[in-house]
């Protein structure tokens, strides 16, 4: 079991920026807390491999808004995994060629609210 | 109970019967089930679709059932028009007529290749739509879940499905879309990609768009 707290720090360290990023999503606490040691080591892996630019963003050209940018100078970086037949999904939201804003953590239909703000799905 | 079977592919026997099981506890009229359940003796989920306006949760106690409810909007789709396509059904399903754009379809591609080469060989499941809408876009066929699996089936890695893509889209987009309007589309596509190539997929994509733009200047 993984604490929430410890686990927004972590990622807070491994993104290393001044800018405060945020951490969103319905029972995101609760999520963190069925994580078992290795899966968040998993998703410590891949935040890494994103700051390295080893994992590959979604870019949506759209002029569209999203609270206070255009939808184009965002990157979003998507990592699913399930726990216990549950599949949940983690966004990890860049400005382009700039800081990481949002980390999204939730089950599908969460996912989905979140695809649709950022114009992923239609 | 209906069959939708027009490519008269062998849907097992005793699956049909588990299928109108798991239909009659569904307290809707427009439900059907398609996918591998139907075909294969091993399957990991009972893909159940619900069509309904209702926002209510939907629940059925059958271990593997997955249950996704579709809005009467998505009947245009070339998904439901998939799905819909060989399954077993509760009863006549609406229909509606097929609406998808080549506009569409760039989404598609967009999301389908940074998706690639992450997942890279574990692609099965995240180029199910890419695949779809290519070989609807080539040659006009609507693929339903069992032909998209086989059609699947037969890429033996990622790089293979990367080089479909730019074997097959580049002449498909060029046949489909008036010069004019696929200039201006992808040569604007192309701008926002163009600082984004220090990521494999967005060079990818670069590359895809110009591979476009170059077959109209070569006429």
């Amino acid at each position: 079991m993984v604490n929430s707290d410890d686990f927004k720090s972590k990622i807070v360290s491994l993104i290393s920026q001044d800018y405060e990023i945020k951490f969103l999503g319905k029972n995101f606490d609760k999520i963190v807390g069925f994580l078992s040691e290795t899966k968040a080591e998993k998703i410590y892996v891949w935040i890494n491999d994103v700051v390295n630019e080893q994992f590959q963003p979604i870019l949506i050209a759209s002029k569209k808004p999203y609270k206070d940018w255009e939808v184009k100078q965002l990157l979003t970086f998507r990592y699913p995994f399930s726990i216990n037949n549950t599949e949940y999904r983690i966004l990890l939201v860049k400005i382009k060629n700039s800081v990481y804003i949002e980390f999204h953590l939730g089950d599908h239909k969460y996912y989905d609210k979140v695809r649709k703000e950022l114009y992923l799905k239609k | 109970m209906i069959i939708y079977n027009p490519n008269n592919e062998e849907i097992l026997k005793e699956r049909i019967e588990q299928a109108e099981h798991i239909l009659s506890q569904i307290p809707v009229k427009h439900c059907f089930i398609t996918g591998s359940f139907l075909y294969k003796r091993k399957y990991n989920d009972i893909d159940v679709f619900v069509i309904s306006r209702s926002k209510k949760k939907i629940k059925v106690n059958i271990e593997k059932v997955k249950i996704t409810v579709l809005d009467f909007n998505d009947l245009y789709s070339l998904f439901y028009h998939s799905i819909s396509k060989s399954c077993v059904s509760k009863d006549f399903l609406p229909k509606r007529t097929l609406k998808v754009t080549i506009s569409d379809y760039w989404d598609i591609i967009n999301e389908a290749v940074p998706t690639l080469l992450n997942q890279k060989n574990k692609f099965h499941k995240d180029v199910r739509y890419l695949i779809l809408y290519t070989e609807f876009f080539k040659g006009g066929k609507i693929l339903d879940t069992f032909q998209l699996d086989e059609k699947i089936k037969k890429f033996v890695n990622y790089k293979e499905i990367l080089r479909y893509v730019e074997n097959n889209i580049p002449k498909i987009i060029n046949k489909k879309i008036k010069k004019s309007y696929l200039k201006r589309f992808f040569y604007t596509q192309s701008g926002f990609y163009k600082d984004m190539r220090n990521y494999k997929a967005q060079n990818f994509l670069y590359d895809l768009t110009h591979q476009i733009t170059r077959a109209v200047a070569n006429g």
